[in-house]
């Protein structure tokens, strides 16, 4: 499989044209010719860094114009600073307050909210663009970012529609992140061709082969030959793909700022380089065409650190690198003349990793993983393993079956050595943007401050009838909202009222790289925590619509946060909500989040009557909803019976007085429940209702034992059912199985003696399932029964349970249990 | 095809060219080195990269043997040709190259996977592009014994002479390892584990002791010796290897065909040549071959392409049992039927493949029928004629 070389390809154009291989050249030469040097890369590329770094020092320009978001150009000398230390990215975003765009409503929650847009602009140490800014501050060359601001591609919604042939969906989508063009590469008729014929699989694979293993020698030989490369790529893309894409756009702002920035410091050609994606220099030099403007609104911009793991593909990021800390160590290495242990060095990591995880893996491994991928890479035509090979390697020598199952850990290994630790660091110069000040300085008024000193977690307990835990409690809540990731509330306060810690929240706290770019993103709904809370929960609030359990619970949230503003605002669409969801489970929802703000009302000042009637609507329409679902499908069965246990939970806290003022319609349950039994055929929700109404006294215990008695008379298609049913029946039902124990168990006993091995073994797995939702009195009380049926005295019983193992076999038992438990904590199990 | 051009006068001969259907021969199955002879040559007489000692073929070429490639001009049997290199496994590739590069290093091969996914066919293939035969094989079974594996003796000449090399039966290994060539050691985890670690000495020292004969007492391996084994992961557990033996051998594991294109392909080129094989004057047309592969990926999978779930079957759906029903409906037609192979006849093959160790699978295969293929055959004569069979063969 040899790698067929570009000059022996055709490249066919998408638009019915042919270009020959000297065509080809002869384009490519006339960019590499222009008396304006350009150098093309592709982000994250350490091999293109290599190569930029030694031209920037061989030619010495006094302008380097740079793929870089033009809005950042400010930020440029922060980028550069000693202090800052990759991995960073650039952030801007843009907010259209005053609705130029007129996408309100179009792309925001509602017309009232301004759309929001933002992107990042990632950079690792050995990014082209950042060994640019670095190269070109060490020769003292000015930095000029000539890329179009993302904002500028948004387009108005009073555009016209697209031209036939372009995507309308694709175009009408806003710039994701980055200006990373690897889609287009990927898509183009030449690679496809070129991937077929050498056998690549992926767009990496392809580089990694053909640019970022070859030696490292002549730049300017490794510029012709990605030049060509590029060219080739571009000749078989679609014209109008470009124009969906945003590229043409993009390169007239190329051209513009490179043209306006020469005339304007009479710059001669030979005193500029201009750095872009490769397949930007082939732009059309003749378009004279202006690019979009930038419309108004408020613009901002700035440098977080970032972290390998955002930047890994794993991470979701599309522009992403697949393995950031694999090229580091292949960058360090290089950089120190020990480019040729990039195998042996990442090998070892793995294998330690994996070790580390419990995977037995040894030495003799290590050898044949990097005699294994050296051959591979020979077979597969390559000089030199590129990841994908060491990757087979490893999963060749190491992983002894299945790579999806036994091989899992070991894949685990590759992914961790693959994406690293590392985290970045902006410089203090800076200055942070005003909802991160607001945050670290909430943090230190909070007492909280020494987080940042320490990487450690903390836990917090705070009991929020103190006046500085309150203030925490609502600080984490509002960060939580945010998706800041600094808190995790452990110990909450549950819905259906069973934990009893009304006041008392625990917290853990724990210091991370993620904070900073979250908090930054957040930035685009206000200057602070509490105005940017605000700010996105109404913007959640008009996308929760009609759905009562979301609504509801953004009522909750908003008490949580102590927005009082908003809490009456929230509670009217709570009522509107009720009013309009039928839907069983996001009532019974809507109504657990209501039962619970009532427990705070007199400590919020909520209205307390208003809050009742809200209670009291949503119970009722739970009530109704109920026979609709009595048919559902299997899946919604822990669902519905969830839910009728929320039900009559809050209908017998209301009974017994805990609130004041309105009670809740238990015959209304009832009926409802009764309702829904009849009409279900569902085995399991048929004992669950029937259970219910033992719950509630509306049938006796015994009923229950006579109706699981009924199975046994029953043909062996229905007798299978009894687990299900039973099922039901005990997952409601405490009490009830508790005061009819001896029926129940007479009539289980009866069940089993009409039952056949086969249908008994179809039981089995469900009437298991049934009697392990028992609590330890309840095995034991029904246990007791059991004896006494079959005749078995107390002592006899005492007997039975007595423990037969060693201490010393269960002390073992436990320490084998606590090791598993850790590896499998280790590997996420 | 070089084969028709070079084998016309020569019909006896067991050098035939390719995958051709047409290819008779007085051997029910020959092996692959003998059926893809023609191939075999080309690559070879093409072939300018380097080999490994005492390999028939550099990697490369294997490798082009086994996933096709270009056709080579070459001189088979005195003529001047284009020999076409077919496809012999469709799936991943890179199964095929890390199998190779495994060979070509100091571990052994296994091919792990499920029942039917091509474990023999590739290890057959392997032996005979590297070493020129594919017939030096064990089959492990549970009373498979070492001798069998290492040498044992003509007890006749014994008792007449005793111990010489001459009284020796060498085992294929023994064989292999004189020839610098590869062991075939098939269903490997079939064999009790006492008998299976003789395996570790051979594989690590690369030599069998022979304490009988005192002046010749160790043979030793020649280069390009090698083991290709396979195992079932159905067994996996029931016989495992020993961590020593595991640590010997690469383990590189076949998945099912993933997608129906390549599955389609797949029934169609090996029903195509054991039609041939049979004789048999009939042909699978495409539309019952992409009813067979959807049949099989729906069940195996458990939802059809119009997203309804269904129950799997306890079996393993492999391609290798979708290629055995297209033969059964071939025998069916040409003996019982029109000659043409219709859905009737893919229906009345299905019942014993899918319905094996369980019967409840028949439940199975009565819901695929009445959920799936009634509702199509309410559109599709096709699909009709297969349910209304189906439907005839099931309780």
């Amino acid at each position: 499989m040899a790698t067929p070389g570009i000059e022996s390809m055709t490249a066919t154009a998408s638009c019915g044209s042919t270009l020959s291989a000297e065509q080809l050249a002869l384009r490519v030469d006339a960019v590499l010719n222009d008396n304006l040097y350009w150098f093309p890369v592709r982000h994250h590329s350490a091999a293109v860094a290599h190569h930029l770094e030694t031209v920037i020092t061989q030619r010495r320009p006094k302008v380097v114009f740079l793929e870089g978001p033009a809005e950042a150009q400010e930020l440029i000398p922060y980028v550069t600073d000693v202090d800052t230390r990759p991995p960073i990215a650039l952030y801007s975003s843009y907010r259209d307050d005053d609705n130029v765009l007129g996408l309100a409503g179009i792309a925001s929650a509602s017309e009232t909210i301004p759309p929001r847009f933002a992107c990042w602009y990632p950079l690792l140490s050995y990014s082209p663009e950042y060994v640019a800014m670095q190269a070109a501050a060490r020769v003292k060359a000015e930095v000029v970012f000539m890329d179009l601001p993302h904002f500028a591609q948004i387009k108005p919604a009073s555009s016209p529609p697209p031209a036939p042939g372009i995507d309308a969906e694709l175009s009408a989508r806003p710039p994701q992140a980055t200006t990373d063009s690897d889609h287009l590469f990927a898509e183009s008729g030449f690679y496809q061709s070129l991937a077929q014929a050498a056998g690549y699989k992926s767009w990496d694979e392809t580089w990694d082969t053909l640019f970022e293993t070859t030696d490292r020698g002549d730049p300017e030989h490794f510029r012709r030959e990605l030049a060509t490369f590029c060219a080739a790529v571009r000749a078989t893309i679609a014209p109008e793909r470009l124009v969906q894409d945003g590229t043409i756009e993009r390169e007239r702002h190329f051209l513009q700022t490179i043209r306006t920035k020469m005339t304007d410091d009479g710059l001669h050609p030979a005193e500029v380089m201009v750095v872009c994606g490769g397949l930007h220099l082939f732009l059309d030099r003749d378009d004279v065409a202006p690019p979009p403007a930038a419309p108004a609104g408020t613009v901002l911009t700035t440098i977080v650190p970032y972290s390998f793991f955002r930047f890994s593909e794993l991470s979701g990021y599309g522009a992403g690198n697949r393995a950031p800390q694999f090229y580091q160590t292949g960058w360090d290495l290089n950089r120190s003349g020990r480019g040729e242990d990039l195998l042996a060095e990442y090998v070892v990591s793995v294998l330690k990793q994996a070790r580390q995880d419990g995977y037995p893996v040894s030495s003799a491994d290590a050898i044949s993983i990097t005699q294994n991928a050296r051959m591979l890479a020979g077979l597969r035509g390559r000089a030199k393993p590129v990841l994908d090979d060491i990757q087979d390697a490893i999963i060749t020598c190491c992983c002894k079956g299945n790579p999806a199952d036994e091989g899992l850990p070991l894949q685990r290994a590759i992914d961790a050595v693959n994406i690293g630790t590392k985290i970045g660091k902006v410089t203090l110069k800076l200055g942070r943007m005003p909802i991160v000040s607001d945050f670290h300085g909430q943090l230190s008024d909070l007492g909280l401050g020494e987080l940042f000193d320490r990487e450690k977690r903390i836990n917090l307990d705070l009991d929020k009838r103190q006046p500085l835990d309150e203030r925490r409690s609502i600080f984490l809540h509002r960060l939580g909202f945010l998706d800041v990731p600094l808190a995790e509330l452990r110990d909450r306060q549950q819905p259906d009222l069973a934990s009893g810690l009304l006041f008392r929240e625990r917290w853990a706290l724990r210091w991370s790289p993620k904070i900073d770019p979250a908090l930054v993103e957040q930035n685009l709904y206000g200057d602070t925590i509490e105005s940017a809370v605000l700010s996105k929960l109404q913007e959640q609030l008009a996308v929760a619509g009609h759905q009562a359990d979301l609504v509801c619970g953004h009522l909750r949230k908003s008490i949580d946060m102590d927005l009082p503003t908003l809490i009456t605002e929230v509670q009217d669409l709570c009522g509107v909500a009720v009013d309009q969801d039928p839907a069983f489970a996001s009532l019974v929802a809507a109504l657990g989040h209501l039962a619970l703000i009532d427990r705070y009302a007199i400590y919020r000042n909520l209205k307390r009557a208003e809050l009742g009637d809200l209670i009291v609507r949503c119970f009722d329409r739970a009530c109704f909803a109920l026979p609709d679902v009595a048919s559902a499908p299997d899946e919604q069965h822990a669902m519905i019976v969830n839910g009728v246990q929320g039900l009559a939970e809050i209908l017998l806290r209301y009974e017994r007085g805990d609130a004041s003022g309105f009670s809740l319609d238990r015959s209304l349950f009832v009926e409802h429940v009764r309702t829904a039994f009849n009409q279900t055929t569902v085995p399991y929700l048929r004992g669950a209702f029937v259970g219910m109404l033992a719950e509630l006294r509306e049938v006796p215990p015994a009923e229950l034992a006579r109706q699981v008695a009924a199975y046994a008379q029953t043909s062996a298609d229905q007798m299978v059912f009894a687990g299900d049913f039973l099922n039901g029946i005990l997952a409601v039902s405490r009490t009830s199985v508790m005061l009819g124990a001896e029926p129940l168990v007479v009539a289980i006993d009866q069940l089993l003696r009409s039952a056949d091995w086969d249908v008994f073994l179809m039981m089995l797995p469900r009437l298991r399932a049934a009697f392990e939702l028992l609590q330890a009195p309840q095995v034991d009380a029904v246990a007791r029964v059991v004896a006494r049926q079959y005749g078995l005295s107390a002592d006899d019983a005492e007997e039975l349970t007595e423990l037969k193992t060693s201490v010393a076999a269960a002390t073992l038992i436990a320490d084998i249990d606590r090791e598993v438990s850790e590896i499998m904590s280790r590997w996420s199990l | 095809m070089a084969k028709k051009s070079a084998t016309k006068s020569d019909e006896s001969s067991n050098s035939k060219s390719d995958s051709s259907a047409s290819a008779v021969s007085d051997q029910l199955r020959e092996p692959a080195e003998i059926r893809y002879a023609d191939q075999l040559e080309a690559l070879r007489q093409n072939d300018s990269d380097p080999r490994p000692r005492a390999w028939r073929l550099s990697p490369r070429s294997v490798l082009t043997y086994i996933i096709g490639g270009k056709a080579l001009k070459a001189e088979i049997r005195g003529q001047k040709v284009d020999v076409p290199i077919t496809r012999k496994f469709f799936g991943d590739d890179g199964v095929v190259e890390r199998s190779i590069v495994t060979l070509a290093s100091e571990r052994a091969l296994l091919l792990i996977g499920e029942p039917g996914t091509g474990k023999s066919w590739l290890s057959e293939h392997l032996a005979a592009a590297i070493s020129g035969t594919s017939t030096l094989t064990i089959q492990g079974t549970a009373g498979t014994t070492e001798e069998q594996i290492k040498y044992s003796w003509n007890i006749a000449r014994i008792i007449a002479e005793g111990p010489k090399p001459d009284n020796m039966i060498p085992s294929p290994t023994m064989i292999a390892m004189r020839g610098g060539a590869l062991l075939r050691f098939e269903e490997i985890t079939r064999c009790v584990p006492d008998v299976q670690d003789s395996l570790v000495s051979i594989l690590s020292d690369k030599a069998i002791a022979i304490p009988e004969l005192p002046d010749a007492n160790m043979l030793w391996a020649k280069p390009g010796f090698n083991v290709i084994a396979t195992a079932n992961s159905r067994d996996q557990g029931v016989n495992e290897l020993s961590a020593a033996l595991k640590r010997r051998f690469n383990y590189i594991y076949i998945p099912v065909v993933a997608d129906q294109k390549t599955e389609v392909e797949i029934v169609r080129q090996r029903s195509t040549e054991l039609i041939a094989q049979y004789e048999l004057p009939v042909k699978i047309n495409a539309p019952i071959l992409q009813m067979l592969a959807t049949v099989f990926r729906e069940i195996r999978q458990g939802k059809t392409s119009e997203g309804v779930s269904i129950k799997q079957p306890s079996t393993t759906l492999s391609t290798a049992e979708a290629i055995g029903v297209a033969l059964d409906a071939a025998l069916h037609a040409r003996f019982f039927g029109s000659g043409a192979v219709t859905p009737g006849d893919v229906a009345r093959n299905l019942v014993g493949s899918i319905v094996k160790e369980d019967q409840a699978d028949l439940a199975i295969l009565k819901e695929y029928n009445t959920l799936v293929a009634r509702k199509r055959g309410v559109t599709d004569v096709g699909w009709k004629e297969f349910h209304d069979t189906l439907a005839g063969q099931l309780p």
